[in-house]
């Protein structure tokens, strides 16, 4: 290692711009100089103190005083400050440890008896090869602030206390537990049961109704597009139309026909001597109810789906099988059903994702109901999302509804991961055309 | 050598909406024969195969296979398998499971599958294949592995639409040659259709020529090109030039207003014919010891042969030579009685 290139970089890393000074890069020394200046003046100070209420998280709460409330500190905008704090030093990191490689890689081409770049070469330089990086410097400051900043901010509610009736601010100050959330999770019997339950039938409801919307699709659609059919496009376009209206629509009209004791169903089902059902009241008959409408709804987009696979599939295909004597049963088994699975896959993995967090159906249906009363603030038919959306909206349990939404985070994100790596292998082996 | 017939149609006619598609042909053809439909495009080649393979109802006529009507037989108990111009295989298997379909169909036994798959894999020289998945091999494998799959049943009739047709020219040239082998390796009988004329007169024992749903002519390759017997297949079977004539007498005709000697006869007194006279047979000699004269105008070399055209009257005549003569010579037109073929008139058999 040469002279050159030591001491201009131990000198920018004394102070940025130091190193460039020395090796005669004035202006770029004196920018570099004049930002770390700024840096230390103006924002340090600010920077330090809200990485320390990050720390604290507030040590004086609001009081009482002669009838007048005092403001304390507020935790979580004192969170919030500690975040961006932390992203701006990040930033500044990042400057210094490019200015210190700057001034190193110049201090070696003198040690090498180049040529040591003018201001415009470097502007040059800049904008022919960093132009790319130039155009998505904004969007990358974007993404920092408004994605990572909000996601660092509900993993770390997971680690805090953050809730109703004791620790909410402006009131009360909220407090760091660690992995104590994740902890309570599992061993308090209330909240452990709330979660198994409710994970179990989250998974349960997203596997069923992918599932049944999938092959009640798949069944119309091989019906529709059997030859035997007439007026095809009518059928097509009479199935198709519970899903060209709004869904939350035909939600609601759905929660009035199931609905108990004034509902047309029940009316019918009673005056024909069937009795009533107690479609939405009882957990079985509620948790039936979320899959029926969710197949009446779900099921005309598999359908018109897979009639677009269906009239894919080349028809010397089954030709060529009935020649070797298969029957319509084993032509469907096994040439209709392998052909439409390898092209649909996919589509079926993400329709199970998209169900595990079909917050829209459960909420507008049942409202998670009926309740159960050994659960935490949870009933029958909730699955994971509708048990965050009360456990953050209606009973302000932050602390646990952050814990629970890491855990959404980290499965939707295997699915979606896995779906990803099969998309591309299905690509590559290229199975229907 | 003698053989049976193997299968028969009679009158045999489909029609789509109205319009005749087949227009009731009768044709025999016996066992281990390598016959071919040939045609230009649209003519019902495919739909008459089709038919023979029970996946179109005719609207008219029976179809006898070694002397039963099997009209209303499905296409799986037929003993006729079929190999499907785009292969049809069974993307989603590998290339024993493709052979091996109808095998497990019929649940034959684990061990006797086995074997059979081998022997077919063995014949189409596709042998450690087994595994391979189907996308992944080359067009002339895959249309192997087709034949395999259609031979593994010991079908006594194998119907072929244009095997060959998504192959290059080289490919194609390779595999005709070894369709030929198989056929006479496994000895049965090869329903084959193609739309070109050079494969078909390679390939086949019988060539069925059709157009418009109607047969024009069936007969051995080499029949089909020296003795045409409409003008459709004189045109459509090679390079001619057809003349309109008058046939005299027996073995007397005359055309481009002159009498020629030729070995055709039957014909009434007078009648007006078509003559063919292939452009390969006609001479270039020295104008006065010649039968015509014409002026040369235009040459195009061909390879093996120059193709030149030649004004005589109002006749343009197409003659292929190895001397090459220049644009705008005077020459002399000469061919012998055999080189003149005498037809019916009318452009083709109608019904
Ligand atoms: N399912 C059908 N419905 C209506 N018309 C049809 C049908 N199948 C075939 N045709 C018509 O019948 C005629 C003959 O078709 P065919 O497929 O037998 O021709 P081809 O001789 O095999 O031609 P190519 O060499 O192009 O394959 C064509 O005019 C075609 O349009
Ligand atoms: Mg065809």
């Amino acid at each position: 290692m040469g002279r050159h290139s030591k001491r201009a970089g131990a000198l920018s890393i004394l102070f940025m711009g130091l190193g460039q000074l020395y090796n005669r890069q004035i202006i770029k020394g004196c920018i570099l100089a004049v930002a770390e200046a700024l840096y230390i003046i103006m924002l340090l100070p600010y920077t330090l103190s809200c990485i320390k209420g990050l720390v604290t998280l507030g040590d004086t709460p609001q009081r009482m005083v002669n009838g007048k409330i005092i403001q304390g500190d507020h935790s979580i905008f004192m969170m919030v400050y500690g975040i961006i704090a932390i992203i701006v030093l990040f930033l500044f990191v990042v400057l210094y440890i490019i200015n210190v490689r700057d001034a190193f890689k110049v201090g070696k081409n003198r040690d090498e008896k180049k040529k040591v770049n003018s201001y415009k070469d470097s502007l040059r330089n800049l904008s022919e090869k960093g132009f790319v990086y130039l155009l998505l410097t904004p969007a990358g400051v974007f993404t920092l602030f408004l994605t990572v900043v909000p996601l660092a901010f509900g993993v770390m509610i997971a680690f805090t206390n953050y809730s109703s009736p004791n620790h909410l601010p402006p009131r009360s100050l909220v407090d760091w537990v660690g992995f104590q959330n994740f902890i309570n999770l599992f061993q308090i019997p209330s909240l452990g049961k709330t979660f198994a339950g409710i994970a179990r039938w989250t998974l349960i409801w997203a596997f069923l109704s992918t599932f049944t919307t999938f092959f009640v699709g798949l069944v119309f659609a091989v019906i529709i597009n059997a030859n035997k059919i007439v007026l095809k496009k009518f059928w097509r376009s009479i199935f198709i139309l519970p899903w060209a209206v709004p869904g939350f629509i035909s939600i609601l009209i759905m929660r009035n026909m199931f609905n108990g004791q004034f509902g047309p169903i029940n009316k019918y089902l009673t005056s024909i001597g069937i009795g009533a059902v107690p479609w939405l009241a009882e957990p079985f008959w509620a948790q039936t109810t979320c899959i029926l409408v969710n197949l009446w709804l779900g099921f005309p987009y598999y359908m018109a789906m897979m009639s677009g696979v269906l009239t894919g599939i080349p028809r010397d295909l089954y030709e060529a099988a009935s020649i070797e004597g298969a029957n319509a049963r084993q032509q469907f088994f096994q040439i209709t059903l392998p052909m439409v699975l390898f092209a649909t896959a996919p589509l079926v993995i993400n329709g199970f994702a998209y169900n595990f967090n079909n917050f829209t159906l459960i909420y507008l249906l049942t409202n998670g109901n009926p309740a159960n009363n050994q659960y935490f603030y949870a009933g029958h038919t909730d699955i994971l999302l509708s048990w965050l959306y009360k456990l953050t909206l209606e009973q302000n349990q932050y602390h646990m509804a952050a814990v629970v939404s890491i855990i959404i985070f980290v499965f939707i994100t295997i699915i979606s991961a896995f779906n990803y790596m099969r998309t591309r292998s299905f690509k590559e082996e290229d199975m229907v055309q | 050598m003698l053989r049976r017939n193997i299968i028969e149609l009679r009158n045999l006619t489909k029609s789509y909406n109205d319009t005749v598609v087949v227009d009731a042909i009768n044709l025999l053809i016996r066992e281990n024969e390598f016959i071919t439909l040939l045609g230009p495009s649209g003519c019902g080649k495919t739909t008459t195969l089709r038919m023979i393979g029970g996946f179109e109802d005719p609207n008219d006529g029976d179809i006898f296979f070694e002397g039963t009507r099997i009209n209303n037989v499905p296409p799986y108990k037929r003993n006729i398998n079929t190999v499907f111009q785009k292969y049809a295989l069974f993307t989603h298997m590998n290339v024993y499971e493709n052979i091996a379909f109808g095998l497990r169909i019929k649940k034959v036994p684990n061990d006797e599958m086995k074997k059979r798959v081998q022997r077919m894999l063995k014949l189409v020289d596709l042998e450690g294949f087994e595994k391979r998945h189907v996308d992944s091999l080359s067009g002339g494998q895959q249309q192997r592995v087709a034949i395999a799959r259609a031979l593994v049943n010991e079908p006594k009739v194998l119907l072929l639409d244009e095997p060959l047709g998504a192959l290059d020219l080289k490919l194609r040239k390779e595999m005709q040659i070894e369709l030929m082998d198989m056929q006479k390796n496994v000895g049965i009988t090869f329903i084959y259709v193609t739309h070109d004329q050079e494969e078909a007169l390679t390939m086949s024992d019988t060539v069925v020529v059709m157009n418009n749903g109607v047969i024009q002519q069936v007969g051995s390759p080499v029949d089909i090109y020296n003795e045409p017997e409409n003008r459709f297949v004189a045109d459509f079977i090679g390079e001619s030039n057809i003349l309109e004539g008058i046939m005299h007498e027996d073995f007397l005709v005359s055309f481009s207003g002159r009498k020629f000697r030729c070995v055709d006869k039957g014909f009434s007194k007078d009648e007006p014919v078509d003559v063919v006279i292939r452009p390969e047979d006609i001479d270039v000699t020295s104008p006065e010891d010649a039968d015509l004269q014409g002026v040369v105008s235009s040459v195009v070399f061909k390879g093996v042969h120059y193709e030149m055209l030649v004004e005589s009257g109002d006749f343009e005549y197409m003659i292929q030579s190895t001397d090459m003569q220049p644009v705008g010579a005077g020459i002399g037109l000469k061919f012998g009685p055999e080189d003149i073929h005498v037809m019916k008139r009318g452009s083709d058999n109608e019904k």
